[in-house]
């Protein structure tokens, strides 16, 4: 398991390294330095201000060749805009935002606690919901409720979750008025007022496909042999399914949710920006926005490192909740 | 990790419990009968130092916590300034060598923000008189290089201010002891600014090298606030200090004691500021104005109980983050936010035959119209062999045949629920030498005399005369949302009705703008909104000086008309006065004829407050008016409980059904089993 361990990581660096290099190239086509600074300090500023901010920043440098030094002298390579990007992902010295200055390590960790308040709630709201309903659901397989539930299930997927959204945010918060249309509080106790809305479309956008996968994953179970000696013996149906079904179920459906576990810190990004909640997903698409490439790139490598920490934690938790599987 | 962990559970705790509870109020029940103004901002500030702060976003801060030597009138139009922390709007004083002075006299007794700052002059003193070094030490940090200030520019004319840049910039170059120095020991040992002197404690000579009668408008602006030398050296933005960009220290009716930039900021009511002792009681900038015009008591823009009244109102002003226009308007329909704009969505709902809608002054909501000095139009450039001045007068008679073919009536109503009012020249309402009865020839939609003068410029039904071939013109744009291309489309269809093929070249901003520093554009659209009230911020833009070719500056058309120039040089340091106006009336009859640009629109605020905010007049420029205002915290409660009872019977029907629909399978699963 060590060495499969060591492979995984190492692959999982050279995604990373090939990351970087695609984020890198990717914004500087389409934008430059000057692009940067405009944004930074406003449209109406002196070309001295715009050259001293591009200094400041480190913006000041070519992108991959700095011709400025002779061609034996390595800082020919590492005096570069692409240098310095890897340098300062690599040793996590993430800098200061682009947009204003702030520090962005600060910046992430003042946007976790509100993440995590909205994505935490989520996740296990939308797993014990949609696993209850898909045990429901496959319990009564072949009979109308499980092809309603199908058809409900289809219908939730194929609506854009944006819809979902701006359409919770009128009927529950502005036409029933059970809960703010929008907004946040750091003081726990009044957080669940705000959070209740974005938690229950996030709920409702995400079930249907989750619905699908578990009950697949259930009918399956439920055909095998066990199940069927379980039956012989007399188990009642309630208790085949809870303590059998459902058990040996679990396994595909870890390997399904495990990987999502790492992105709960890097928080929804919709559901952040359209209900005002100050946390990682809506400070990527201002960054984006405002086309803050120090504080994209941190996001992105973020992104990065954890959807491989995800993947190793996938595998090893397969590992260990089926013997029969062997990492090597 | 563990506390966020405990948190995340507290959440998920107090969610449950919410769906119990069930209530949309935003807010704490605690605040209820406070007199707080709930508003909201879409973009957090980059910065709040007042020095390069230049959003709206920032100056609903800057403009609350800091005071400056002027102020605008709160009512008076066209705009009028009036003393603020200087006792008295200052004369220029001439001098015999073309110089020009004025001298403010600054009120005593102000003081800054109480503030853990002063520890660094005062000992353990908590906050200090203004003086008129606070003054020096804001100007001389404009000046800064470092700084970065975008009104640097502007101050060109200050005696010694360029000077004061470059010795600064070269000590720091050539001295690093020196680079490390806290700044006002750097100003002080530079030689400070020459134009600008702090005769005595409270009074402040500004010199300029002519005469610039607009710089009065920058003393009434947040950049030229006093700033303690001492706030500065102190939010350094070492371990556990803040950078002065987010600590402001001012003298305002507010302080901002929140200021979570992503999610919310607070201001809370100033108790020492001085407007509120007995000294400084009568200060123009401390009392409402005591004369208010009739017209703003019948629009209800203004309680006239409170003439004559001292300021400030309200004891916090409450701003939340909300990025998205759809929930801020819905919460301000729920009474939740105090001030509201219209979105496009809800513009028939809300506004119909040009005021409110039944419906909404039922609710008791107020409609705010205002038109900002602003210009929107579409520029030639100058510069082009087709459309610009080489191409004589077939160019012009081309360039006026264009402008008759635009109608910007059709556009205001197509695309902006007729928001805005008809441009004919530069010059927006509220600005000396606006004419309210003045019709451009140019700019009333004629098609035939359009078609008559391209016929004129040699291009009949959109022909060259000359080669036959159709004229084919680009139209380089900013945008490329479906939104902006209909938008343009509407541009490009009026100009083909006169045979011309006018092709769309939409990009980025970013790669319009690089575009336009290569001068690869033939006509551009664009907008401009005043820094301050004067014909001269909107004539600068078709000055020579500024052209783009020539300076990379804001005159995009590259318009360079040496009689224009003459005027213009002549205009912008007189008063307000018969001659400005006489020069002013020439300068638009060049640019009627000339037509550098099209004048489309000057653009119309329309803002909603709800019935318990008091005297909600609007502004017009970048410039916050929270000292004027009130509300009546009982009535908001009240409405808000009104107007927002949750309905429940769906969730009790949804149960319902969801027994209902479950029942006959778990009686058809018992019976299988039996």
């Amino acid at each position: 398991m060590g060495a499969y361990l060591i492979r995984r990581v190492g692959y999982g660096l050279i995604t990373v390294l090939g990351v970087l290099f695609l984020l890198f190239v990717l914004f500087f086509a389409v934008t430059d330095p000057d692009d940067i600074a405009r944004k930074a300090v406003g449209e109406r500023a002196r070309p001295e201000v715009y050259a001293l901010w591009k200094k400041n920043h480190g913006y000041d440098r070519p992108l991959l060749l700095n011709r400025a030094y002779a061609a034996g002298d390595s800082r020919r390579y590492t005096d570069t805009l692409l240098f310095d990007h890897y340098r300062r992902m690599l040793t996590f010295d993430f800098g200061n935002s682009d947009a204003d200055d702030s520090l962005i390590a600060r910046r992430l960790k003042e946007g976790m606690g509100p993440s995590l308040s909205l994505t935490v709630p989520l996740f296990a709201f939308g797993l014990v919901l949609g696993v209850l309903l898909a045990l429901f659901v496959a319990f009564f397989r072949e009979t109308y409720i499980d092809r309603a539930v199908l058809v409900l299930c289809m219908l939730t997927m194929s609506i854009a979750g944006l819809l979902y959204i701006i359409s919770g945010q009128y009927l529950i918060g502005m036409l029933l008025k059970w809960f703010p249309i929008s907004g946040f509080a750091f003081e726990p106790y009044l957080a669940g007022r705000f959070l209740a809305l974005p938690v229950l479309v996030g709920v409702v956008s995400g079930i249907g496909a989750d619905v699908r996968l578990y009950r697949t994953i259930f009918v399956e179970e439920s055909n095998r042999d066990y199940v069927r000696t379980a039956r012989a013996k007399g188990c009642g149906e309630v208790r085949v399914m809870l303590a059998h079904v459902l058990r040996n179920a679990l396994i595909p459906i870890l390997s399904n949710i495990v990987i999502t576990i790492p992105f709960l810190f890097t928080g929804a990004l919709l559901l952040e920006s359209f209900f005002g909640i100050p946390g990682l997903g809506s400070l990527t698409v201002e960054a984006i926005q405002g086309n803050d490439f120090s504080t994209l790139r941190t996001m992105v490598y973020l992104g990065a490192l954890l959807f491989i920490a995800g993947q190793i934690l996938t595998d090893i938790s397969y590992a260990l909740a089926d013997p029969r599987v062997r990492l090597t | 990790m563990t506390w966020a962990f405990v948190r995340v559970a507290i959440i998920t705790g107090s969610l449950a419990l919410a769906l119990a509870g069930c209530s949309n109020n935003p807010y704490p029940a605690s605040d209820r009968a406070q007199k707080i103004l709930y508003s909201s901002f879409s973009e957090a500030p980059k910065t709040l130092d007042p020095a390069v702060a230049y959003t709206t976003a920032s100056h609903i801060i800057t403009g609350n916590v800091y005071d400056t030597l002027l102020e605008y009138h709160f009512l008076k139009r066209p705009y009028e300034l009036m003393p603020g922390l200087a006792e008295r709007v200052p004369e220029a004083e001439p001098h015999a060598d073309g110089r020009v002075s004025y001298l403010f006299k600054i009120r005593d007794g102000i003081l800054f923000h109480p503030d853990p700052c002063f520890q660094l002059s005062q000992g353990e003193g908590r906050s200090r008189k203004v003086t008129a070094a606070d003054f020096a030490f804001e100007l001389a940090r404009l000046a800064d290089p470092a700084v970065n200030s975008p009104l640097a520019g502007s101050f060109g004319q200050v005696l010694g201010f360029v000077e004061f840049a470059e010795t600064l910039a070269a000590l720091r170059q050539t001295d690093p002891a020196f680079a490390d120095l806290p700044a006002h020991e750097q100003y002080r040992r530079a030689g400070g600014i020459a134009g600008v002197v702090a005769r005595t404690e409270l009074e402040l000579e500004i010199v300029l090298k002519e005469a610039k009668p607009q710089i009065l408008y920058f003393f009434a602006m947040p950049f030229t606030t006093p700033v303690p030398w001492e706030a500065v050296a102190y939010y350094n933005g070492q371990p556990g200090r803040e950078h002065f960009a987010d600590h402001p220290v001012g003298t305002g009716p507010y302080r901002l004691t929140t200021y979570e930039k992503q999610y919310r900021m607070q201001l809370e009511r100033h108790a020492a500021w001085y407007g509120s002792g007995v000294a400084l009681a009568d200060a123009p900038g401390a009392v409402f104005p005591r004369e208010i015009a009739r017209e703003d008591i019948l629009n209800q823009q203004i309680d006239p109980d409170y003439a004559g009244r001292r300021l400030p109102f309200l004891d916090r002003i409450n701003f939340v983050r909300e990025r998205e226009d759809i929930p801020r308007f819905n919460k301000f329909l729920q009474g939740y936010y105090d001030e509201g704009h219209i979105i496009k969505e809800s513009f028939d709902a809300i506004v119909q035959n040009d005021a409110l809608s039944p419906q909404m002054s039922a609710r008791g909501m107020r409609l705010d119209k205002t038109v900002e000095p602003s210009i929107f139009y579409i520029g030639f450039n100058m510069a082009d062999p087709v459309v610009g001045a080489a191409a004589g007068e077939r160019g012009r008679k081309l360039r006026q045949a264009m402008s008759l073919a635009i109608d910007s009536k059709a556009y205001l109503e197509l695309f902006l629920n007729g928001r805005g009012v008809l441009a004919q020249s530069p010059l927006p309402p509220g600005i000396f030498g606006y004419d309210a009865e003045y019709k451009n020839p140019f700019r009333q939609p004629d098609l035939a005399r359009a078609q008559k003068l391209l016929a004129e410029a040699g291009y009949k039904n959109g022909l060259d005369a000359h080669t036959g071939a159709p004229l084919k013109l680009a139209f380089d744009t900013p945008n490329t949302t479906a939104q902006a291309l209909l938008q343009y489309q509407f541009y490009v269809s009026a100009w083909r009705q006169l045979g011309l093929d006018v092709e769309i070249n939409a990009t980025t901003y970013n790669q319009f703008q690089a575009k336009v520093r290569r001068g690869a554009y033939q006509l551009f659209t664009w907008g401009w909104i005043a820094d301050f009230p004067d014909p001269e911020n909107f004539f600068f833009l078709l000055e020579c000086g500024n052209a783009q070719a020539k300076s990379g500056g804001p005159n995009t058309a590259n318009f360079c008309n040496g009689e224009f120039d003459r005027l213009y040089h002549a205009m912008k340091s007189l008063p307000n006065d018969e001659r400005r106006h006489g020069l002013i009336k020439r300068m638009l009859a060049l640019t009627e004829q000339e037509r550098p640009w099209i004048e489309l629109f000057h653009n119309e605020e329309y803002a909603l407050s709800h019935a318990w905010v008091i005297n909600s007049k609007p502004m017009g420029l970048s410039y916050p008016t929270y000292k004027y205002m009130d509300v009546k915290p009982e009535l908001r409660a009240r409405l808000q409980v009104d107007w927002n009872v949750p309905v429940r019977w769906p969730l009790y029907v949804a149960l319902l059904l969801i027994v209902a629909v479950s029942l006959p399978a778990v009686r058809t699963f018992y019976r299988e089993r039996q």
